[in-house]
């Protein structure tokens, strides 16, 4: 682990640099960093919105953090998920894992991605030619 | 009287606006503001609850960031200064 509570948790309007988040969370202890970069696809839309009930969404991303570094056994996990309006090819949310063996950052990468799919407010908009749509949401939640 | 701060996203925030100040009898239960809410806006009722009065089973409710199933909203008491939250199914990532 790093040492204190260095990991980062974020909800933001801009972009992030990937390449700093991966230099600033490595360690000697690491033996992979498996990143997840979702973007915004090209499905004929022209922008896309990204809204959050911000205090339950960081909450509940430090929450699954937590759970991810106990099953897994994770070095270092950094999350930022966007907000606000974002174009084709655009950074939606950035999750950089640090593990000491590669299985353990794919499957700790991927948990946190369920997870936040899964229960994290967070609501996307999509704008069309032909007009706006609300991305369908999760049931499960 | 009690008051209660209400705030909704997404498609609700649309109908309702993102946060509504909601004023209640004391006792008043989550169902209860539900009910004293949609009433504010054209589409609200349709929104939010089925064509019986219940809350729509897809609705997310949350009173100061804890989880309501929508079946129990009539139990669950409010208090003068709670925060209420109603979305629908999370879609992020």
């Amino acid at each position: 682990m790093r040492l204190g509570n260095t990991d980062m948790i974020k909800i933001q309007r801009e972009d992030v640099d990937i390449g700093a988040m991966i230099a600033a969370a490595k360690e000697r202890s690491m033996g992979a960093i498996v990143v997840f970069d979702g973007i915004v696809r090209d499905d004929n839309i022209d922008e896309m919105e990204v809204e959050a009930y911000e205090e339950v969404a960081l909450r509940d991303m430090e929450e699954i953090r937590d759970e991810a570094v106990r099953k897994f056994h994770l070095h270092s996990v950094d999350i930022v998920h966007r907000v606000g309006s974002l174009a084709v090819g655009e950074n939606i949310l950035v999750i950089v894992v640090g593990a000491g063996h590669r299985q353990e950052g794919f499957e700790g990468c991927a948990y946190i991605l369920e997870r936040i799919k899964e229960r994290a407010p967070f609501w996307k908009k999509e704008y069309r030619k032909d007009g706006a749509r609300w991305v369908k949401g999760n049931l499960e939640h | 009287m009690i008051t209660v701060r209400i705030r909704l996203f997404a498609q609700f925030r649309e109908i309702f606006g993102g946060e509504v100040s909601l004023p209640l009898a004391p006792g008043s239960t989550v169902a209860g503001a539900v009910d004293g809410l949609v009433s504010r806006a054209p589409g609200g009722k349709k929104a939010l609850l089925e064509d019986d009065g219940s809350i729509r089973e897809f609705v997310v409710l949350m009173r100061n960031g804890k989880r309501i199933e929508t079946n129990e909203a009539g139990t669950v008491p409010l208090a003068d200064g709670d925060e209420l939250a109603i979305f629908p199914p999370v879609a992020g990532g």
